[in-house]
């Protein structure tokens, strides 16, 4: 059974969806000088933070604003149905425990309740979390545990995170450039999503795209480094759950982290997945910046924007492709008109977990 | 309904010696609570002391649900502390697999080499029973065959100061440890002996005025069947502990357990162990 996309809210930095949409459909890069944590600690100067607000329990924020708005234009009422919220994320609310490990605001203690995102249940999947909400979400549904499912995802930034990506890089980089040959590594992106799934049943037949199915993955092999044959296992299971072939896709929005190891590894296994065929192939982290927990959600409901304007829009920050992405049709320099049917929708994260998921129009 | 079959259900102790269990290769960087969820998943495997790590593919068809809500909390405070102290080059790039909250569970994956999916339940109080209902939920949509369920807190300085500050948690001090439950989806069978049952779970609660309502709903569920609270002080880890301890009971000819794990805060979910 697939279930069906009733509704769903965003926050990038941006702003919410159609905002962020127009963003990503006019090549906007929202990379900017991190106004919340100092270069000199961390060594990464840039990032893609949202505007305004204290700096702690920020995605708590974000997360509760999306879950609200997506569950009230879904119509859903959470005193009268048997409503789960899975909450993806990778750093959860950790900025609070490094403030108070270090002094400063926040070193008086919170609540440790706050870590997590209660009421909502909490999944820590590192960047493809909200992947694995949508996986659970749907299965949920299938098995008459919930009569609706609102997977979610959220993050902000941690100074733990960015100096593991201050650590590697060569460069501190100013920007995101997936799949780019030239490409300078991942920058963090803050942003939020809420996906309302219902049941695709005859009682709520409505016009929002299917999710088909998600497929899902352990790499088991590395912590932090992607494998080719993990993400392949993923995406095959996308497939098989969804009764379809890769020839049918429309459009892949990658994961595309512009990172040295993920674009090359993401690209050979697409090729090879699609074994000749070439949907259009886009990705929007060079436009948002890398939103962990929520990048899964985020590229869903983009592809539900692609699908109802008819416009992809290109991959932001992308001038020369990387060598292994040849054979991918990558939308590059401009949006295309197209008005997709079949999306694959990816998201890896470390600890080698891999989500794949399949949207498809109705 | 979720019905589940248990095919181990081990609690491992607190002071386990990790190099004793897994042998010395592979720990050097592992934080506490990765070794203690080790630890419990050699036990549940049953394998020898020491046994060498697998070079074989990975199994897609085990899954791995961990439920830990300050796992990486120490990690995460001595990157904090290094980086005021002496900037980035001073912390070590072998720290950056804790940096993100699912690193107990990848680090399992990787050590056994279980491919099937992989989640990390941080949800409060109540982690450990969301794990086993998700554990369920992949099982009986047939994401796998076995799902292995690891409930796990250290016990670092930084995770009993965090714990302190539970704003519903016990007075007790956080108690640390891991317990691991490898499961599948009922099968009707005798070959398992005991079941873990996940009736009407429900959602967690929306609101503190829900939770109230929840509370009164455990309270007179209470009357009919005498509830056994898990341990609050072990955390994320206590619905796995209080499984396991109702495992040993059935197990032993006692009768089915009814068990309940949460916290004001988190809300209150029950599971039934045994019986039908």
């Amino acid at each position: 059974m697939s279930v069906r996309v009733a509704a769903t809210a965003v926050r990038t930095c941006f702003g919410d969806g159609p905002s962020t949409f127009a963003a990503l459909s006019r090549g906007a890069c929202g990379a900017a000088p991190l106004r919340l944590y100092d270069p000199a600690e961390t060594r990464v100067t840039h990032g893609y933070e949202i505007e305004g607000g204290p700096r702690l329990f920020r995605a708590s924020r974000w997360l509760t604003t999306c879950v609200d708005e997506a569950l009230a234009e879904a119509g859903v009422d959470r005193s009268q149905q048997r409503v789960v919220v899975l909450a993806g994320t990778g750093l959860r609310e950790l900025s609070a425990v490094e403030a108070l490990a270090t002094g400063g605001a926040g070193a008086e203690g919170f609540p440790a309740e706050r870590l997590h995102f209660g009421p909502a249940l909490t999944l820590a999947g590192a960047c493809s979390a909200g992947g694995h909400a949508l996986a659970l979400a749907q299965d949920l549904l299938e098995l008459g545990e919930a009569d609706a499912v609102v997977a979610a995802g959220a993050d902000a930034m941690t100074a733990s995170m960015l100096a593991m990506i201050g650590r590697v890089a060569a460069e501190p980089t100013t920007r995101v450039r997936p799949f780019d040959r030239d490409r300078t590594g991942v920058l963090l992106g803050e942003g939020a999503a809420a996906v309302v799934l219902l049941p695709d049943d005859h009682t709520t037949g409505g016009p929002g795209p299917r999710v088909l199915a998600t497929g899902l993955s352990c790499d088991a092999g590395h912590e932090t480094a992607p494998d080719r044959a993990g993400i392949l296992r993923a995406m095959r299971d996308a497939f098989a759950r969804a009764g379809r072939a890769p020839g049918e896709v429309d459009l892949v929005v990658a994961h595309g982290t512009g990172t040295e190891l993920n674009d090359p590894v993401e690209a050979l296994a697409l090729t090879e997945l699609m074994a000749g065929h070439a949907p259009l192939v886009t990705a929007i982290k060079g436009a948002v910046g890398h939103t962990s927990g929520g990048s899964a959600l985020l590229s869903l409901v983009m592809a539900t924007y692609c699908m109802e304007s008819g416009v992809v829009p290109h991959i932001v920050g992308l001038r020369d492709p990387l060598p292994e992405a040849a054979a991918l049709n990558l939308v590059r320099d401009r949006p295309v008109a197209a008005r997709p049917r079949l999306v694959q929708i990816d998201g890896f994260g470390f600890g080698g977990v891999n989500a794949v998921t399949l949207l498809e129009a109705t | 309904m979720i019905e589940l079959d248990v095919h181990a259900a081990v609690a491992g102790s607190a002071d386990v010696d990790p190099a004793a269990v897994l042998g010395r290769k592979g720990l050097f960087g592992k934080d506490r609570a990765t070794l203690l969820a080790l630890c419990a998943v050699h036990e549940a495997l049953d394998l020898p002391p020491k046994t060498p790590r697998s070079p074989a593919e990975p199994d897609p068809g085990v899954a791995v649900v961990v439920s830990s809500n300050l796992g990486n909390v120490g990690v995460v405070s001595e990157i904090a502390r290094g980086l005021r102290a002496d900037g980035v080059r001073s912390v070590s790039p072998m720290l950056a697999p804790g940096a993100s909250s699912n690193v107990i569970a990848g680090a399992i994956a990787i050590w056994f080499r279980f491919g099937g999916p992989n989640l990390t339940v941080c949800s409060g109080a109540g982690a450990g029973f969301d794990a086993i209902w998700l554990a369920g939920a992949l099982l009986q949509r047939g994401r796998a065959r076995r799902a292995v369920v690891v409930g796990v807190e250290p016990d670092d300085e930084d995770a009993l100061a965090l714990h302190s500050l539970r704003h519903a948690g016990p007075a007790e001090k956080l108690t640390g440890g891991a317990a691991c439950l490898i499961l599948s989806a009922s099968t009707g069978t005798s070959a398992a002996t005991a079941t873990v049952t996940l009736r009407d779970y429900g959602p967690p609660p929306a609101s503190p005025a829900v939770n109230a309502a929840v509370n009164a709903a455990v309270n007179a569920a209470a009357d009919a069947h005498p509830d056994t609270p898990a341990d609050s002080a072990r955390y994320g880890a206590a619905g796995v502990f209080a499984v396991c301890a109702a495992v040993a009971d059935v197990r032993a000819g006692g009768p089915p357990r009814h068990l309940s794990c949460g916290d004001a805060a988190d809300g209150f979910r029950t599971l039934r162990v045994g019986g039908s």
